[in-house]
């Protein structure tokens, strides 16, 4: 597996066997499920009514992700379903979740199982679309500037000033040391992934990685975003948003440049989100493979000189050239035969 | 520690099952094979003498699959299957690494840095083993914090919830039937007390072979190992007596005789389903109508275990005796277990009453199933990882940098709520 899924294999399983059960009988269901990222969705029918299936979601960031408008985005995109999923809204979203929606599985009977499967596919995508959100912003402020630019002097000082000042969005996904910056303008936009490690080893295998990162679009990858790496400092775009100790050693700084053809409207755009957002898990997930191969040829080299010792191990040779047998019981004694 | 609001995650790797999911759920998420298929392209490689960096720059170690799908892929030309478990113990550890690594992000998508990992250990399982088990889960995953619990005492902290429990103690004797192996453990205050342990050869596998046997004898329409799954799972039940059984398949053929129909794409075939229905789960009972080499019946078995077991809490062991697993979940099979038991108990009591002239107080012998008895081993690590005190039961990655692999080598256990 080189990628990691966008959706939540596990949230889609858990519905498929739902919607289309087994055996007659509904039995309530009552299912924690947890994503990346501090993520966690609880699934469970409602007490009194086993048609009724409750899905709710919590993000760590969602204080943020509301104030980029995910509670609309979302709304957005579960609007044509209308007919058997409805949103929670205010204070009927379940407590110690932030977003929760209501699937009736009896309307659902009437549609048929293409349909379902499109309901199934779409809430497995919630976290995906959840965490959207602010890109989706961050895309539509880029389409804006890139209207009101398109006929001025982008070089002008003024121009520059105000494109210096435009709003960066800060999605702080892992509590205040691992964020995502995102500062749109009339050209590009630039996603900023501040990280932290725990694991000295992880931290050079990280450099490794964001070095082969940032050499990749020099070599064949060219249509790649540019990426940047700083150690410790943070970007200038950023430098005021940034919170906490501003000197951590173990802090580093991920920047994507993405240009106009990374943010062609459609499936092109929504491909890029889907991928981007998934930046952290997807480094994680490498360097982990990488130590798992590492231990892999580390247990094949033990092994090799293992075998290269027991050769090398001297023969005892009696006076005739004969090989003494001398094999020793645990405790040193030897299997002396009549000889004393 | 920023892991506080995750629920723990907990893994059985069993010989052939693997059950994933998260501590505070009633059921594993995922139930699959423990199998991974591997490409066979990327061994050659490997195994061969090219040693230049550019050959090492693949991604061959990514290309593998488990599970189910694993199953799936090894049926192509280009993958091979294989078993990293064997006898409920790691054998495999490249395999097992990344067996972990897919269930891990794939399945379960949990960023192990957050999460508490519950894994489960057969008895006897060597404390290096243990070792190279936190040195993967830390090193590999850096995951928050670990605890290694014995498969037998989940499966009695898991049968907490039946109503026959009165007290929530770790003592009881475990009898645990999956697929390949019937264990007899018996546990003693959480500890599992390794010189009584006995195994059967006798488990899942062998009643469907039983069953498929009798149906070709018959000359059924239909007698591949399936049918002989499902209908081991949908007819058999346990009975008190062979002989009167006979009788009243005799008397009532209408409604003890059943009838399995296995549909194909094009057309349906009729298997009648007879004897075998108390037959197969007989086998525990009376291995020689199967098997040749092994003859010793289960309650049998259970009661040497326990006289093998420290005097002191033999009482205790004959009290609490908990059935796991799939090849347990028969109808009836705890009742005929404890009747067969007590029968062999008062027989030597009343031996003993005999001899001594003394007065014996009597030996209670209870057997006790619940609901969850087929992933009770799991459903045993998901209770105790939900209570509040799992996490200072668990060794973190700080501790394991302090200390060393040495350190999983002993868990406190879990003190009873």
């Amino acid at each position: 597996m080189l990628q990691i899924e966008p959706n939540n294999l596990l949230v889609q399983k858990t519905l498929t066997e739902r919607i289309f059960p087994d055996s007659e009988s509904l039995r309530s269901v009552d299912r924690i499920i947890t994503d990346f990222d501090f993520t966690t969705y609880h699934i469970s029918t409602l007490p009194d009514q086993k048609n009724l299936l409750l899905i709710s979601i919590y993000l760590k960031c969602f204080g943020d992700l509301t104030k980029y408008g995910v509670i609309d985005y979302l709304n957005g995109k579960y609007a044509k379903y209308s007919q058997y999923l409805s949103v929670l809204s205010g204070n009927d979203v379940e407590q110690g979740y932030d977003y929760s929606l209501v699937l009736d599985l009896n309307e659902l009977e009437s549609i048929d199982d293409e349909g379902k499967n499109d309901v199934i596919n779409e809430l497995s995508f919630l976290k995906r679309h959840a965490m959207a959100a602010p890109f989706e912003k961050a895309f539509a402020r880029y389409d804006e500037l890139t209207q009101t630019y398109a006929n001025s002097n982008t070089y002008s000082e003024e121009v520059q000033q105000e494109l210096q000042n435009e709003e960066v969005l800060v999605i702080k996904y892992r509590g205040s040391d691992e964020c995502i910056y995102i500062k749109p303008s009339f050209d590009r936009v630039t996603v900023i992934f501040s990280t932290v490690f725990q694991d000295e080893t992880d931290k050079i295998f990280g450099k490794v990685f964001l070095q082969e990162f940032v050499d990749a679009r020099k070599r064949s990858v060219q249509t790649a975003p540019q990426v940047l790496y700083s150690h410790k400092e943070a970007p200038l775009d950023i430098q005021n948003y940034v919170q906490g100790k501003k000197d951590d050693e173990n802090k580093g700084y991920i920047t994507f440049v993405l240009f106009p053809r990374h943010l062609v409207k459609g499936d092109r755009r929504d491909n890029c989100i889907s991928h981007i957002q998934f930046f952290r898990n997807y480094f994680h997930y490498h360097i982990k493979c990488s130590k798992a191969y590492m231990h892999s040829r580390m247990r094949f080299r033990v092994k090799e000189f293992l075998k290269i010792l027991n050769r090398a191990k001297p023969e005892n040779v009696d006076d005739e050239g004969k090989a003494i047998e001398n094999r020793k019981t645990a405790s040193g004694r030897r299997f002396d035969v009549g000889r004393v | 520690m920023a892991s506080m609001g995750t629920p723990a995650v907990v893994m059985d790797n069993g010989t052939g099952l693997t059950k994933l999911g998260f501590a505070g759920n009633d059921s594993p998420s995922y139930v699959f094979p423990t199998a991974i298929a591997t490409s066979t392209a990327s061994k050659a490689t490997r195994g061969g003498r090219s040693t230049a960096l550019s050959s090492k720059r693949g991604l061959e170690d990514l290309d593998f699959f488990i599970g189910d799908e694993a199953l799936e892929a090894a049926n192509g030309p280009s993958y091979g299957l294989s078993y990293p478990i064997k006898h409920g113990q790691i054998e495999d550890w490249d395999h097992m690494e990344r067996f972990w690594e897919s269930s891990i992000f794939k399945y379960l998508r949990c960023e192990p840095e957050d999460h508490y990992f519950l894994l489960t250990e057969p008895p006897l399982n060597p404390p290096e083993n243990r070792e190279s088990t936190a040195e993967i889960m830390f090193e590999s995953f850096n995951c928050a914090g670990l605890y290694i619990a014995v498969q037998a005492v989940l499966a009695l902290a898991a049968s907490w919830t039946s109503p026959k429990v009165q007290d929530r103690s770790l003592s009881g004797t475990v009898i645990d039937s999956g697929d390949g192996v019937t264990h007899v453990i018996p546990v003693a205050e959480g500890y599992v007390i390794g010189t009584a342990i006995k195994n059967i050869p006798l488990a899942g596998r062998d009643i469907t072979l039983f069953i498929q046997q009798l149906l070709r004898d018959r000359g059924e329409a239909d007698t591949s190992l399936q049918t002989a799954e499902k209908i081991k799972q949908q007819f058999c039940y346990v009975c008190p007596d062979i002989v009167q059984e006979f009788n009243k398949f005799d008397q009532y053929p209408q409604e003890k005789f059943a009838q399995y129909i296995v549909e194909y794409a094009e057309r349906k075939a009729t298997v009648d389903v007879g004897y075998e229905r108390f037959l197969a789960p007989e086998i525990f009972f009376n291995p020689e109508i199967c098997s040749s080499d092994y003859l010793t019946p289960l309650p049998t078995v259970v009661d040497l275990v326990i006289q093998a077991s420290p005097i002191d809490v033999r009482k205790k062991l004959y009290k609490n005796i908990v059935l796991s697993g799939g090849s347990t979940m028969f109808k009836d099979f705890g009742k005929r277990l404890q009747r067969d038991l007590k029968g062999l108990v008062n027989e030597r009591i009343q031996r003993s009453e005999r001899s001594s002239g003394a007065q014996s107080t009597g030996v209670d012998v209870q057997v006790i199933s619940h609901k969850k008895q087929r992933y009770a081993v799991w459903f045993g690590g998901s209770l105790l990882a939900q209570t509040a005190e799992f996490k200072s039961y668990c060794y973190t990655k700080s501790d394991y940098d302090e200390y060393g692999p040495s350190i999983v080598r002993n868990f406190s256990l879990f003190s009873v709520p």
